[in-house]
């Protein structure tokens, strides 16, 4: 039966969730063909993290006009800026729309390794009080799966990737298998147990579990401390699909990568209702290839899988692919992400750092952990930065001369310290995707119509944050605190999850408890479309070991013959 | 005096203290014509270079013109900066020179250290929202961002590690050659954490 096949698995993707899958299913055996829309990444050439200021046109600060013209969206994105751009999508080339009241801010990669290029690399597992959420207080579906199911692919990709962090024993964010955790600074140190003291222990200040390598790992080295780990990495010591899984394939020798390679449609065989393969467009070339396969794996990105699967409607599935449930592109979120508060320090005037730490500390969620918050559902978590001010402050602070210019090679500068809120949206049928009628990309393929809002509860929540935050920033000593109130559009935190939701029951959502399209038993989905909610936790980890999960489901399933 | 001469004269920065005074009025006649549409007049680029070294002057490190802070500047006035921003900051630039003439009766490239140093203390206790202030920080913010991420400074002053290889969260800080002066913690420290933020 095989030989019927180009492929035994096509995985579309090669980002964050593609490389486990393709990892995952080429070392159980399968010839996996791996497709990515955008192009090859050389980290040899194409990695810029050590580039200087003085090496670049405009000092960093970036080609205004060429921002504007190419990257409108994208240059939203910090990470998007004077040489990181090219890690992101031309906007022109890969148009999306939204209603003029609904902006959603759409952040993407194409290349080998998705946005696992420039991703934040904060890890944190869920918890049941996550994967709970839904059913307890009725907003959305519940999950069909629990922390138990989750827990040993979680240490399974850990094991893998090398996180570092400190375990704290918090049952709503679980330890992981860690390496050494990076240090804090003195501000930080000091502050962890004043906040701790502060608010009765609720509150817990910890290093930030990262995706970075503390110590040499698997064959690659331990971080050197440059900074900008969103420009690449010689060293591979942040986690990345083209620095760990992708790699971890090819050496079975049963991987296929295709770069320059969009996914314009998943092909149906209707008598064995079953994907039959995908057709797809030479980025380049624009020559159209049909590759046929026994399973799919589906690992575009969350707003991509829900805008193929709409964009490969058939006679039996008029709605879109695997959609007989209605709820394919529909509860669409995001992390409610951008209030905190930030302050100075006056202290530890003697200390300072040195190397430049990728990470920043963490505070786990506090609210409605034990008691409900009268004001909105779910929870946040912080990440917060703390640093001395350095020569910057010379171009705000008053002064010139001689004095002036020795300062500021000599006095480090205040401490700044400040933290910004992450926070649980709740899953809403209203916020979806959809096609846009008329609006095409580059390669002819219907764009997406996004249409997500935030409600009553985000907002809400985001009073909280700032105000939270500025509490603890008090407690823990700081001056001149202020609260930021700086809402940012969804979609911003590029944290976006949903649209094709795993369910219970085939009605409820697109996806089973093993990733498995409910209508199409050899279709998987495991990005972030596949959440049925979002915790406040950064979600990368969650997708790699659902994906992993799923694709040793996959396989068991083809042996027993059951896909 | 030929125009060209009065350019070639404004080329150098050390060639404006031998210009007799009244000549500065024709030049700025002069200027005003010479000004290109997308380019940093002479006239202009002096004034920033006499106001970036008063700012950062030569000690034992290098000056702000010494590392072409000046070049910089003008990168990003007319390369980055749309067409509106580059009006509103040459304009500011004028006020400063008009401010400085009114105050101190010279042009600020004519006048001596301890003047010039007058003028930026006054354009520091403006209103930043209003020029000449808001032009001056602005052009401060460049003058200090391009001296500091210049090579030579980030290399042979700052000493920067492209690749530490260890990070320490809570070092000692190294006896300092000079103690600061001019410096009290900025409260504007609390802003610095927004621009750290990533998702």
């Amino acid at each position: 039966m095989a030989d019927a096949y180009d492929y035994d698995a096509i995985v579309v993707g090669s980002g964050m969730s593609g490389g486990w899958a393709a990892k995952e299913l080429t070392e159980r055996g399968l010839r996996t063909l791996v497709l990515e829309a955008g192009g090859p990444v050389d980290p040899r050439n194409d990695y810029v993290e050590h580039v200087q200021p003085w090496q670049m046109h405009y000092r960093g600060l970036g080609d205004r006009k060429r921002m504007q013209s190419e990257y409108p969206i994208q240059s939203r994105c910090y990470a998007c800026d004077e040489i990181g751009h090219k890690f992101f999508v031309k906007d022109a080339e890969n148009p999306y729309t939204t209603p003029a009241d609904a902006p959603f801010n759409w952040l993407r990669g194409r290349q080998v390794g998705g946005r696992s290029i420039m991703w934040g690399r904060q890890v944190y597992r869920w918890s049941d009080l996550d994967f709970e959420a839904n059913a307890k207080d009725g907003h959305g579906c519940d999950w069909p799966i629990r922390y138990r199911d989750v827990a040993p692919w979680y240490e399974y990709v850990e094991r893998f990737i090398g996180v570092s962090g400190a375990r704290e024993g918090l049952s709503q964010l679980p330890d992981g298998v860690f390496l050494p955790p990076m240090q804090m600074t003195a501000v930080e140190a000091d502050a962890r147990p004043r906040i701790m003291k502060a608010f009765g222990g609720e509150r817990v200040l910890t290093i930030g579990r990262v995706g970075i390598l503390t110590q040499n790992h698997n064959g690659r080295l331990a971080c050197h401390y440059c900074g900008p780990c969103e420009k690449g990495c010689v060293t591979h010591s942040y986690f990345s699909s083209l620095a760990a899984t992708l790699p971890a394939a090819r050496a079975t020798g049963r991987l296929t990568l295709l770069p320059n390679s969009v996914v314009a449609e998943v092909l149906y065989d209707p008598k064995r209702a079953r994907a039959r393969g995908v057709r797809v467009i030479d980025a380049i070339t624009r020559h159209e290839t049909v590759y046929t396969s026994r399973i799919v794996f589906l690992c575009a990105s969350t707003i991509e899988s829900v805008r193929l699967l709409l964009n490969s409607k058939n006679a039996q599935f008029p709605d879109g692919l695997a959609n007989s449930s209605g709820t394919l592109g529909r509860f669409v979120m995001d992390h409610n992400f951008g209030s905190g508060a930030g302050g100075s320090h006056p202290g530890f005037r003697d200390k300072r750092t040195t190397g430049n730490r990728p990470n920043g500390i963490y505070i786990a969620r506090f609210r409605n952990v034990k008691t409900q918050h009268p004001d909105f559902l779910r929870g946040y978590g912080f990440q917060g930065w703390s640093g001395r001010s350095g020569w910057d402050r010379g171009q705000w602070t008053k002064g010139y001369g001689a004095d002036f210019k020795q300062s500021l090679i000599d006095d480090l500068g205040g401490w700044y310290f400040g933290g910004t809120g992450f926070g649980e949206s709740l899953p809403r049928e209203e916020n979806r995707v959809t096609l846009d009628p008329e609006v095409r990309d580059k390669w002819g393929i219907s764009a997406a119509r996004i249409e997500v809002r935030w409600t009553d509860n985000e907002r809400a929540m985001e009073k909280d944050m700032a105000k939270t935050m500025a509490e603890m920033l008090e407690a823990a000593g700081c001056k001149d605190v202020r609260e930021d109130h700086g809402m940012n559009p969804p979609g911003h935190c590029i944290h976006e999850m949903g649209g094709a939701r795993m369910s219970r029951t085939a009605t409820e959502g697109v996806l089973n408890r093993w990733n498995q399209a409910w209508d199409v038993k050899n279709l998987f989905v495991t990005d972030g479309s596949c959440m049925a909610s979002t915790a406040c936790q950064n979600p990368s980890i969650t997708y790699m070991a659902l994906t992993a999960r799923a694709a040793a489901h996959a396989v068991a399933a083809m042996k027993r013959n059951e896909v | 005096m030929e125009r060209r001469d009065l350019l070639r004269a404004f080329a150098s920065a050390t060639a404006l203290t031998l210009l007799p005074h009244k000549t500065l009025e024709a030049w700025s006649r002069v200027a005003a014509n010479a000004r290109s549409a997308d380019g940093l007049s002479n006239a202009h680029m002096g004034l920033v270079r006499a106001i970036a070294d008063t700012i950062i002057p030569r000690t034992d490190t290098p000056s702000a013109t010494d590392v072409r802070v000046h070049g910089f500047v003008e990168v990003i006035v007319t390369e980055q900066w749309a067409d509106t921003e580059r009006a509103a900051f040459l304009a500011g630039l004028d006020a400063i020179d008009a401010n400085a003439l009114a105050d101190a009766r010279k042009p600020f490239m004519d006048l001596d250290p301890d003047a010039r140093g007058k003028v930026i203390e006054a354009l520091e206790d403006g209103s930043r929202d209003a020029d000449p202030s808001k032009t001056y920080w602005r052009l401060k913010g460049l003058v200090v961002h391009g001296y500091f991420t210049s090579e030579s400074i980030m290399k042979d002053v700052l000493m920067v590690q492209v690749m530490p290889g260890r990070f320490e969260g809570a070092a000692p800080v190294t006896i300092k050659k000079r103690p600061s002066k001019t410096l009290t913690p900025p409260s504007d420290d609390a802003m610095r954490h927004a621009e750290h933020a990533h998702g």
